[in-house]
């Protein structure tokens, strides 16, 4: 079974942030020493060499290695976070100025919501989830920060993605694209239960 | 030419009103676009204080939802199409005739035409506050359908979508006049390769304006006539088209607004150095492939769409870092070996590599889709472009004022002044941005008035850093002010500088250069002058330290 996108995110954001660190702290270190050792003083003459080619094409080759190896584990994590299998659980989701509607198709379940009555649908957290994502007007964008990920919803296609939540409990969500009046309110919850929580809450709502 | 007509000589400028506002010397039109540049400046960053009020603490305390919509559109489109691009376009204007030994830029009546087209853009831009509806609210670049006449009523959304064609029109009109310089008015003796690194720098941005500016021109023009007429980018296609148009435009610029201040760095840190810059031409090779991949990353705006293949422009964007690394490599071995005086313009110059690094390494981390789809609309991007535009180009375009004011004016500015005024900007740069990198990763979307209560410290901290780069800001501005009320001369070359500009005198006459030009013999002529003069000995102005 694949992880879910919050664990392949954290997986290859600590990899790019370690690199990220390692790059900014030689640099800080290089400017700072730069800095002190080479400030006038009495004597000091400037060099005068002011040109060193196999320096460059070390650094540009080195460069070059890591975003290589970066690109990489970008692509794998990419392929793996992208597919979207059919799922036992669908959900279609239409994002809307200025809320929210769930449906689960051959369930007669639907949960809508809006800025004023923020929406809270239900998802299995053992088994990961597909979503079907759409828009009924303008651009909006689809976010849940505990899972790492989000998606756009453009009204006339609709982008397809699996999440797969683990922890039971609630988790918040939120449009990430600007879309009018209300886009600061435009939010929803999800709320992850055990399989037959799950179940109950469906027929709860049938 | 039919007729015989001859065409007179320039006379020199009428000292009237009239006459400083129709002269088409660059370096009068540059500072026209600099001052036209620095009042919307102004403008848009008293927008932006506006914001971190509001954001200072969760609820609606001073503005209304849509009001707050206008001031983060046209904080952004300010700063973006109304200061940041032109002033850089105005640096180049000033300095690239004077660097390549030329007595005038190439259409010279182009460039004053650019500059009233571009400020005719800004006014209508910014008048969009006086109609009904307000100004344009639906963020510095629109979406559509969201900009559509149904979904954004109001001739101030107009009056924005005619002022960005014609801003971006106007500094085009200006970029193709540095560009024809360059090719055209290079003085004898001045090849390619004996261009100074500024000029360089110039050449890569007004190539990339000449690629993507005409792009928006036209972008505007449709999405004018999408509100009005209709039926152009319709349904889920034209949605992605228009973005598709929007960012083929919109990722060029940010690399347009940074350049010219790469270039303003590399002159700063080799002067202040006292050493000629470091991998000349590995410099030269690595712009031109920036310039080259710059034109094919756009799509990275557009990775959580779903729409555009992915890879592609991730591996397009995060190659950007070879050619980033070889000119972070050249203006550190620049410095290392140097005997660095710290001057106010060196400052801000460390300043610029130092802080922009912390905006290019966040920008690794945001060409990676699998990463881009967690921070995308977050403050996490907000933190990153504002490193990489105001901590970065603000403090590079500083550098560079810093430094040819002298030569500008004929005034030196306040060193003390500029001192201080160098670190409360970086204090309110870093206590401003940074917080915003942990909101975004938490959950903070972008262009918002109101959020979640658990966001209220880091957003009251933001807010106090913008209190310390106003502060900062109008300590600059005071120097200026300090320093042209009394002046202390400057003389030629005041900095020991290695360029032509600093071989006439300061401001330089009507036709740039007095006397004959010094020999042309390396992209810096003067130190060629000096270090020939005086093989053995220190190199003069190195005491001049402060």
């Amino acid at each position: 079974m694949k992880a879910g996108t919050h664990q392949e995110f954290e997986g290859l954001f600590s990899l790019y942030m370690a690199i990220g660190i390692g790059v900014a702290v030689l640099v800080f270190a290089a400017v700072g020493f730069a800095l002190v050792h080479y400030r006038a003083r009495g004597d000091r003459r400037p060099s005068r060499v002011s040109e060193m080619n196999r320096i460059e094409i070390g650094v540009a080759t080195l460069i070059l290695l890591i975003v290589a190896f970066l690109v990489t584990r970008t692509f794998t994590v990419e392929a793996r976070v992208d597919s979207a299998p059919k799922e036992p659980t669908t959900i279609d989701v239409t994002a809307f100025q200025w809320g929210w509607r769930f449906v689960y198709p051959g369930q007669g379940v639907e949960v809508i919501g809006n800025s004023n009555d923020e929406p809270t649908f239900a998802v299995p957290g053992d088994e990961p989830v597909h979503f079907k994502l759409t828009s009924a007007d303008v651009l909006h964008s689809f976010w849940i920060p505990g899972e790492r990920f989000k998606r756009a919803a453009i009204p006339g296609r609709t982008n397809e993605f699996d999440l797969d939540f683990e922890s039971e409990g609630t988790e918040d969500g939120l449009c990430t694209e600007f879309c009018g009046l209300r886009h600061s309110d435009m939010r929803f919850n999800v709320w992850v239960l055990s399989k037959a929580s799950y179940r109950r809450w469906l027929a709860a709502h049938r | 030419m039919a007729g015989g007509a001859q065409i007179a000589a320039p006379a020199p400028p009428a000292p009237s009103a009239m006459g400083w506002l129709a002269a088409t010397d660059h370096k009068r039109t540059a500072a026209k676009v600099a001052v036209a540049a620095t009042f919307f400046f102004l403008l848009s960053g008293v927008l932006a204080l506006v914001m971190r009020a509001e954001l200072a603490q969760p609820g609606l305390q001073f503005v209304s939802d849509h009001t707050y919509d206008e001031l983060f559109t046209m904080h952004g489109s300010g700063m973006i199409y109304l200061f940041l691009t032109p002033v850089a376009l105005a640096l180049g204007l000033y300095l690239v005739p004077l660097q390549v030994g030329a007595a005038q830029v190439a259409a010279p009546r182009l460039a004053l035409f650019g500059f009233w087209i571009y400020l005719c853009g800004g006014l209508s831009m910014y008048s969009g506050f006086l109609t009904d509806n307000g100004a344009g609210s639906d963020t510095w670049g629109a979406t559509l359908p969201l900009a559509s006449s149904g979904n954004t009523p109001g001739v101030g959304m107009d009056l924005w979508v005619i002022g960005v064609g014609l801003a971006v029109l106007g500094s085009l009109l200006i970029a193709v006049t540095i560009l024809l310089t360059i090719i055209r008015l290079r003085a004898p003796g001045m090849t390619m390769l004996r261009m100074p690194v500024f000029c360089w720098t110039m050449l890569a941005t007004t190539f990339m304006v000449v690629a993507s500016f005409p792009v928006m021109v036209v972008a505007m023009a449709l999405l004018l006539a999408e509100r009005h007429i209709g039926g152009i980018f319709d349904g889920a296609t034209g949605s992605v088209a228009y973005q598709q148009l929007f960012w083929f435009f919109g990722h060029p610029v940010v690399y347009v607004m940074f350049f010219p201040f790469v270039g303003a760095v590399g002159e700063v840190v080799s002067t202040f150095s006292r050493k000629r810059f470091f991998g000349y031409r590995a410099l030269v090779v690595s712009l031109l492939l920036f310039t080259a991949l710059s034109m094919a990353v756009w799509g990275h705006h557009l990775f959580i769409l779903g729409a555009v293949p992915n890879q592609y422009y991730s591996l397009t964007s995060q190659l950007l870092a070879v050619p980033a690394g070889i000119e972070y490599l050249d203006l550190i071995a620049t410095m290392i070996g140097g005997a660095i005086v710290f001057r106010t313009p060196m400052l801000f110059a460390v300043g610029f590599i130092l802080q922009f690094l912390i905006g290019g390494l966040t920008g690794i981390i945001v060409a990676s889709p699998p990463l881009d789809y967690h921070v995308n609309g977050s403050y996490f991007i907000v933190a990153h472009f504002h490193y990489t535009l105001l901590a970065g180009s603000l403090f590079g375009l500083l550098a560079g004022f810093h430094y040819w004011f002298p030569k500008m004016t004929g005034a030196m500015l306040r060193e003390r002044l500029g001192k201080l005024s160098f670190w409360v900007l970086v204090l309110g740069a870093n206590l401003t941005f940074f917080p915003m990198f942990f909101l975004g990763f938490e959950g903070m979307p972008r262009r918002v008035a109101d959020y979640a209560p658990r966001f209220g410290n880091l957003n009251l901290l933001s807010s106090i850093g913008a209190g310390f780069i106003a502060l900062g800001i109008l300590m600059v501005l005071a120097n200026v002010f300090v320093s042209l009320r009394r002046r202390e001369p400057a003389g030629d070359d005041p900095w020991g500088a290695q360029t032509l500009e600093w071989s006439t005198s300061s401001p330089p006459p009507h036709n740039n250069f007095g006397a004959a030009l010094p020999a042309i013999t390396s992209y810096a002529p003067l130190l060629d002058r000096r270090e020939a003069e005086e093989p053995e000995r220190e190199p003069r102005g190195a005491e001049a330290s402060a």
